[in-house]
């Protein structure tokens, strides 16, 4: 099974294309929002991953 | 007559009916759009749902059902059937039964449900582009 950083990475490349194609028009702002999208979810989910090392397992 | 009358607004964007885009674009993903001839977007949205659906599937993820007494399973089948054929396809050839103890389990659920839902999306951006509320 490939790890849990590229299986993310896979999903938030799938759903950044999706939204990009979904709700923009034309190149540049398909590029602009992917990144966007795609940036946010990276980040997001490793600053929540970092967040959780303050909650300790029970 | 009916074309030239101001307030019945712009013409649809497809001889087909509205229920049969619907029902096809929700049995094919990205088949709506492309009987609207939104072929790049049609095949993206194909490509998108289709490598979701079957990492899902490779991931050991599940193929959820309602059960009984388990309300979520309620909300999880209505995402995982929004896949359309493919779904189909999986049960018929005895995929997606989920290996709970697997690692990639949730993982599996995961690119599932949202390759399902994904797929539900663009019946409402059908509509819009239907109904010319989208002309792109």
């Amino acid at each position: 099974m490939p790890d849990h950083l590229t299986l993310m990475t896979l999903h938030a490349l799938l759903i950044a294309v999706y939204f990009a194609f979904l709700w923009k028009h034309g190149r540049r702002e398909r590029w602009l929002y992917f990144w966007k999208v795609f940036g946010a979810l990276m980040v997001g989910a490793v600053a929540l991953g970092w967040l959780m090392y303050f909650f300790p397992r029970p | 007559m009916a074309d030239q009358n101001p307030a019945a607004g712009p013409e649809p964007a497809s001889r087909l009916p509205l229920s049969l885009l619907l029902a096809f674009g929700w049995l094919v993903p990205g088949l709506g759009h492309l009987l609207l001839r939104r072929r790049l977007r049609a095949a993206v949205f194909f490509t998108v749902i289709m490598v979701a659906f079957v990492v899902g599937i490779l991931l050991q993820g599940e193929l959820i059902l309602p059960r009984a007494g388990d309300p979520l399973s309620y909300v999880a089948a209505i995402a995982i059937i929004g896949n359309g054929v493919p779904f189909f396809a999986a049960r018929y050839l005895g995929l997606g039964h989920g290996v709970v103890t697997a690692a990639s389990y949730e993982f599996g659920n995961t690119f599932l449900l949202t390759a399902g839902m994904m797929n539900l999306l663009l019946l409402l951006d059908i509509f819009e582009i239907y109904r010319g509320h989208k002309e792109w």
